[in-house]
């Protein structure tokens, strides 16, 4: 593996962290993982890392990059954006583009799966999707993440309407804490506004998995959402495989029947192309 | 597009020279960025400038490559202070806590290191429990002295089991380079303690509340929680739990160090952590920790509103000042003071 910064690029400040696992044998291709919000990045760093070998292994050339004020990333998280974050996902893709020939995908996590959506509808969006446990919208995950303050707060006597009011406070241009992470109006709405809405105008293969004790069917906000992708062209495969929710988990855990599952799909999707003579 | 810094990747000198830490491609156009050091604020370069925040060691321990990113301080210096990462967790730190603490730290004069041990982050290997981090944390010293060949002493920073490993490692190697120790809401867990804890703190709470004995008298506490509350005092009554003839326990091997260690000790505790009650717990009861915390060379931050983590920007800051004023206590005679005494710490 390579780790390296790179620089976030012009009319912008700072640098991204960036961890390369080159591919081995033919490569097929690219992959750019997008990690989750907040604490969720580090729980999930491990099975990122697992994934990134296995699919190396496999052919694929993997950067995990580190977004804006995020991991090992310059500057704070309290100066990130959701539009920074957006940013750094063309960074990310325009580097694996001149690593590597062939089809580039964007892996995302929770949501960093919202923002591999939103890059789909870009003309230098990544080829194809990895969505890992996507969300049914930003606003959702902005919603789980202030209640964890509510839940903080209720133990020192107070929770009543404090998710209101930080709602408000960063309607009003204010920064809210949550956690230990400072979160900016510029991140929290653009989260907020985020959705799986699939785009217009482009097409190409979306993988789409899910992770519960106990895999059974796609939740019906799930279905829906598979749907609309494919109404807009999009070659879905979903499916919910067995695992423990890791990015939120106490303890570090994994969960090894994605990471089979993930490779297999890729590899079903983008066959090796035969070696020149 | 890319950015190539000198150090980047860059493998530790010796002969285990990892095989595939080479630099990325270097797109058309671009030159080498430059490697300016001088970070004026931590975590932030500087307006417009491309220069990397931290240096990437790829440090060899038992055929397995673990990925630790160093701050570096402006000048050279004597005194490095290396993160021992705990579970669960990897090399940045609960809400970032180590890229912070690392960054403001090597901005004061202090180069620090933190490290994905082995089976964590990004590091190779298998996962394993802090008992078992000797040859992760020899590892990581001697790639800090390899990368810093000026420096010839080593802290350790740990937080909850992290600490315990730091102790556990000093006592397991009598390391003469491990010149501090700063530990953060030590883990000191047994069954006993775990049940002492909360038999202490939470069922004597609830025994001063009114609703509890309403709720006793009325009938409307069930056996259940009865036979609860008897177990956890009966296990919190038991005399030692460390099985005879099973040698020393991990608590012992911490006492042992906290006594015999001969540098300076910085014990930073939570007022809001059940491990940091514990620790106080335990290290009031038990005779193997008898006159700790009366300890020569101890230095004790308490922040009474502070979590486990010290999550809250305002505890983040006062610990990463705490940590600042001892090194500078400690160690300053041997290390040029840097330009501006001020703690940078996490921005507004």
């Amino acid at each position: 593996m390579e780790a390296f910064f790179l620089p976030a690029g012009p009319g912008r400040t700072g640098n991204r962290f960036g961890l390369c696992h080159r591919a081995q044998g033919p490569v097929r291709g690219g992959v750019l993982y997008l990690h989750p919000f907040a604490e969720e990045m580090n729980k999930a760093r491990r099975m990122a890392a697992l994934q990134a070998r296995a699919l190396a292994a496999d052919g694929w050339t993997v950067l995990l990059l580190d977004l804006a004020g995020c991991g090992d990333s310059s500057g704070d998280f309290a100066d990130a954006s959701w539009a920074d974050w957006q940013a750094d996902v063309s960074l990310g893709l325009a580097w694996l583009r001149q690593q590597v020939d062939g089809p580039v995908w964007a892996w995302g996590l929770r949501a960093g799966g919202l923002l591999a959506a939103q890059a789909a509808a870009a003309p230098d969006g990544p080829d194809h999707l990895l969505l890992w446990q996507p969300p049914a919208s930003g606003r959702l995950l902005l919603q789980q993440f202030l209640r964890m303050r509510a839940a903080a707060d209720m133990l020192d006597g107070g929770g009543k309407g404090v998710v209101d009011g930080l709602r408000q406070q960063l309607a009003q241009g204010q920064a809210v804490e949550v956690a230990g992470y400072t979160v900016s109006p510029g991140l929290a709405l653009g989260l907020d506004a985020a959705t799986m809405a699939a785009p217009a105008g482009r097409a190409g293969q979306l993988h789409w998995l899910e992770v519960a004790a106990d895999a059974g069917a796609l939740s019906p906000v799930a279905e829906r959402g598979v749907a609309a992708w494919q109404a807009a062209g999009w070659q879905v495969q979903a499916e919910v495989v067995s695992g423990p929710a890791f990015w939120q988990t106490t303890e570090i855990e994994t969960a090894p029947a994605l990471l089979a599952r993930s490779t297999a799909a890729l590899a079903a999707a983008c066959p090796r192309q035969a070696q020149a003579a | 597009m890319s950015s190539v810094h000198p150090h980047a990747g860059t493998p530790v000198r010796p002969a285990q020279v990892l095989a595939d830490s080479h630099h990325p491609r270097p797109a058309a156009g671009d030159s080498p960025v430059p490697n300016t050091a001088s970070a004026a604020m931590a975590g932030d370069a500087p307006t417009g400038s491309t220069a990397p925040v931290d240096d990437v060691l790829m440090i060899p321990c038992q055929g397995e490559p673990m990925l630790g990113l160093l701050s570096r301080a402006p000048q050279p210096a004597g005194t490095a202070v290396l993160v021992i990462v705990g579970g669960p967790q990897y090399r940045v730190g609960a809400h970032r806590q180590y890229v912070l603490l690392a960054r403001s730290l090597a901005a004061l004069g202090w180069p620090t290191l933190r490290c994905d041990v082995r089976g964590m982050g990004d590091s190779g290997g298998v996962a394993r429990d802090f008992n078992h981090l000797h040859d992760d944390i020899t590892a990581a010293i001697d790639g800090l002295c390899q990368a810093l060949p000026e420096v010839r002493r080593v802290v350790l920073w740990g937080l909850c089991d992290g600490a315990s490993a730091a102790l556990m490692y000093w006592q397991a190697s009598g390391d003469a380079r491990v010149a501090g120790l700063c530990l953060a809401n030590p883990w000191l867990r047994s069954d006993a303690s775990e049940a002492r804890t909360r038999v202490k703190h939470y069922y004597l709470q609830r025994l001063t509340q009114p609703d509890f004995w309403r709720k006793l008298l009325r009938g409307g506490i069930g056996l259940g929680a009865v036979t609860g509350l008897a177990q956890q005092v009966g296990a919190a009554t038991q005399r030692g739990d460390a099985a005879p003839g099973a040698g020393l326990d991990f608590r012992q091997r911490m006492a042992q160090a906290w006594r015999r260690f001969p540098g300076p000790v910085l014990l930073m505790l939570s007022g809001r952590d059940f491990t940091a009650k514990e620790f106080l717990d335990g290290v009031q009861r038990d005779e193997a920790w008898r006159g700790a915390l009366q300890r020569s060379g101890l230095t004790r931050l308490d922040r009474p509103q502070a979590d486990h983590t010290f999550s809250a920007p305002a505890d983040h800051q006062a610990l990463t000042e705490a940590v600042a004023r001892w090194l500078q206590a400690s160690f300053g005679q041997d290390t040029p003071s840097p330009a501006t005494a001020t703690t940078t710490g996490a921005q507004p």
